[in-house]
């Protein structure tokens, strides 16, 4: 019980041995498990979700109830402004996913304007933003999905460097260094922490709580917004309804990589594991021909079920 | 004066807050009528009670969770699980009173689990009922299986377009179960501690109320409510679709907080819930009216939660204010008495 006990604790070991299991299991049950094909497409299909896992990480890290929700309409609407640039006003296919980029971070200040400046409580917040952009990516594009990029386009979402799938290489990788870079060396990041586990001492400190918060929120829409760009990569068509769904798969993977809900608490490293954890689940679903249907079932249990052991746990070292 | 007497002995009136909501629904009749003229027709007026009873019991509920400073995501899903459930037994031929109470309790069921995981596995609000959305949106896909539940038995068709000496029933299910809750939260001792809870957890607590108890009770009374509304859902639709209250959750949020229940917990009303409701559901019937996309909807409901949160904060903030300069000046003038009356001495 106590080895258990720590395993748990230890996030990141549990994690690993989980993904070790996991991968014995299921090469186990199916020869095509731990086929370059799968494993290739299940990374590809984990780099959104990496991304989104990182902003919503961050979020949550800094405390205050902090919450996006508004996550997957963000890369939806992102993803189709994108398009419609390239498409009808003919920009450069690269310029276009700059802009979308930044599409993404102005529209993740709306939720640090509300949030942050205007104190909204962020689960209200976002959420009004949530239903706001989904609505409105579809409105834009009358639910039909945008297309018409350019060959070359393809490179990102379909092709490899040095063997890596492109997204994960230009795109997951650097953001993940830079921000582990930035959470654990630098004062900015020691801040997001100190945030999140005392505000009152934070501002107390002479650290400005809002435009911390208002930027992490404009963060996790560049974020949304980068994701919206390499979807549309991937498949090739910006489709206003990719993102329904990806803001419970980002919090899932948020709270199983061990970062505290209320805040203060985590690290990036965990997240990313735990974004494995749940990318071989679901392919290993997929091979099993489990009902699609049951995806979303099981990572709301996974979701519930972290969170109580991340509670249980955390009254356990406190006590 | 015990504790107990003095909650039971408050007696919140309507404040300028829900008169504020009535006045933007008047309004919003008003612009209505004059743009479109069958607008205030008999007919449409009728379409608009039956169109919104569903949503009009969910806000209720909606309500008392944000008056505990909550939220509930889950409504739309639990809404589509107890629906189903509903239709199934409609084409089995059970008794409808029966049927009834199962879905009543079923609906109780879903919000004691979503009670379950946030006061006793403390798992934050929005949290636990993300997670039980999508497990209750799984649950209405695979008892769906594709297939749309249509052609039920119109066995609660009456509750929505049935009259009673001439008055729709419609009507009368709002009228009854708002004089209930609002009788039940500003008048009885169970409703005053969810006010009380909300306003201050801590406070709460240090009075002897069970903050937990409160809590959960307020996601199970939620969840019968949402029981409730899927037998109206039933017999206002006849059919369950695979979309079934997809955006409940966002028109329920959306009437409270147009309603004037504050997002920081402790204030609301149902009479201010139920004027947020009608405005909702009279913006819905003009949007159809005016023939505008109905996605228009759901962007501007959006944008009407960010603008009525806001007006709300700043107003709080504004009075909070007042308050602590008529506090300071109080203070300061108390303090120049003391002085006087040392240098008179």
């Amino acid at each position: 019980m106590n080895l258990l006990r720590k395993l748990a604790g230890n996030r990141i070991v549990f994690l690993a041995i989980l993904i070790a299991t996991m991968t014995a299991v299921m090469s186990g049950l199916s020869p095509y498990f731990l086929t370059v094909d799968n494993l290739l497409g299940m990374t590809r299909f984990g780099a959104t979700m990496a991304l989104l896992a990182m902003g919503q990480a961050l979020i949550v890290l800094a405390g205050g109830a902090g919450i996006d929700i508004s996550m997957g309409s963000i890369l939806s609407l992102s993803g189709v402004l994108f398009g419609l640039l390239v498409w009808k006003c003919g920009l450069d296919v690269w310029t276009a996913s700059a802009c979308g980029v930044v599409i993404g971070g102005l529209l993740g200040s709306v939720n640090g304007l509300t949030v942050a400046v205007w104190d909204f409580p962020p689960m209200i917040g976002t959420f009004a933003t949530m239903w706001a952009y989904a609505a409105l990516a579809l409105i834009i594009t009358g639910g039909v999905p945008v297309s018409g990029f350019p060959e070359s386009f393809a490179f990102l979402g379909q092709r490899t460097v040095a063997g890596i799938p492109a997204q994960i290489a230009l795109a997951v990788m650097p953001v993940y260094i830079i921000l582990q870079f930035v959470m654990s060396k630098t004062a900015f990041g020691r801040s997001v922490y100190l945030i999140g586990i005392n505000q009152e001492a934070a501002r107390f400190a002479g650290l400005s709580v809002t435009r911390i918060r208002f930027f992490l929120y404009c963060l996790s829409g560049l974020l949304a917004g980068m994701g919206g760009v390499i979807m549309a990569s991937w498949l090739m068509a910006a489709r206003p309804d990719i993102g329904v769904g990806l803001e419970m798969q980002a919090l899932t993977v948020t709270v199983l990589g061990g970062i505290d809900i209320f805040g203060g608490s985590g690290s990036l490293a965990g997240v990313m594991l735990a974004v494995l954890v749940v990318i071989m689940m679901q392919s290993g679903m997929q091979l099993a021909n489990i009902n699609t249907v049951w995806q979303l079932a099981v990572l709301g249990v996974i979701l519930l079920g972290a969170v109580a052991l991340n509670q249980a746990l955390s009254r356990k070292t406190s006590n | 004066m015990g504790i107990t007497e003095r909650i039971r002995v408050f007696k919140p009136r309507i404040g300028r807050r829900e008169l504020f909501t009535l006045f933007l629904l008047a309004l919003e009749v008003v612009v209505f009528s004059l743009v479109a003229d069958h607008f205030l027709s008999y007919r449409n007026v009728l379409n608009i009670l039956r169109n919104s009873v569903d949503l009009a019991v969910v806000a209720i509920g909606m309500t008392i969770i944000m008056i505990i400073c909550g939220i509930d995501l889950s409504v739309g899903s639990a809404l589509g699980v107890v629906a189903i459930l509903v239709g199934w037994m409609l084409n089995a031929g059970v008794n409808p009173f029966f049927i009834a109470g199962v879905a009543v309790a079923a609906g109780c069921a879903i919000g004691l689990v979503n009670g379950f995981l946030i006061c006793f596995l403390r798992i934050p609000d929005i949290v636990a009922t993300i997670g039980t959305q999508s497990i209750l949106r799984a649950m209405v896909f695979f008892m769906l299986g594709g297939q749309w539940l249509t052609g039920l038995p119109p066995v609660y068709g009456f509750l929505t377009r049935g009259r009673v000496w001439g008055v729709p029933v419609s009507l009368l299910v709002i009228a009854v179960f708002y004089a209930a809750f609002w009788y039940f939260l500003t008048r009885r001792p169970a409703g005053r501690r969810i006010y009380a809870v909300g306003n201050g957890l801590e406070t709460a607590k240090l009075v002897g109320i069970s903050a937990r108890r409160v809590r959960t009770l307020s996601y199970v009374l939620c969840g019968g409510l949402v029981g409730f509304a899927a037998l109206l859902y039933v017999g206002r639709l006849g059919s369950v679709e695979i979309t079934v209250g997809n955006d409940l959750a966002l028109s329920a949020i959306a009437a409270t907080v147009i309603g004037g229940t504050a997002v920081t917990g402790g204030r609301g009303s149902v009479v201010g819930t139920l004027a947020g409701v009608f405005f909702m559901s009279v913006m819905k019937n003009g949007i159809v009216l005016f023939g505008i996309p109905s996605l228009w909807e759901r962007a501007a409901v959006g944008l009407m939660i960010v603008v009525s949160i806001k007006v709300d904060l700043m107003l709080e903030k504004r009075t909070l204010r007042r308050q602590q300069q008529q506090l300071s000046k109080q203070r300061e003038s108390a303090w120049a008495a003391r002085r006087g009356e040392g240098a008179a001495s």
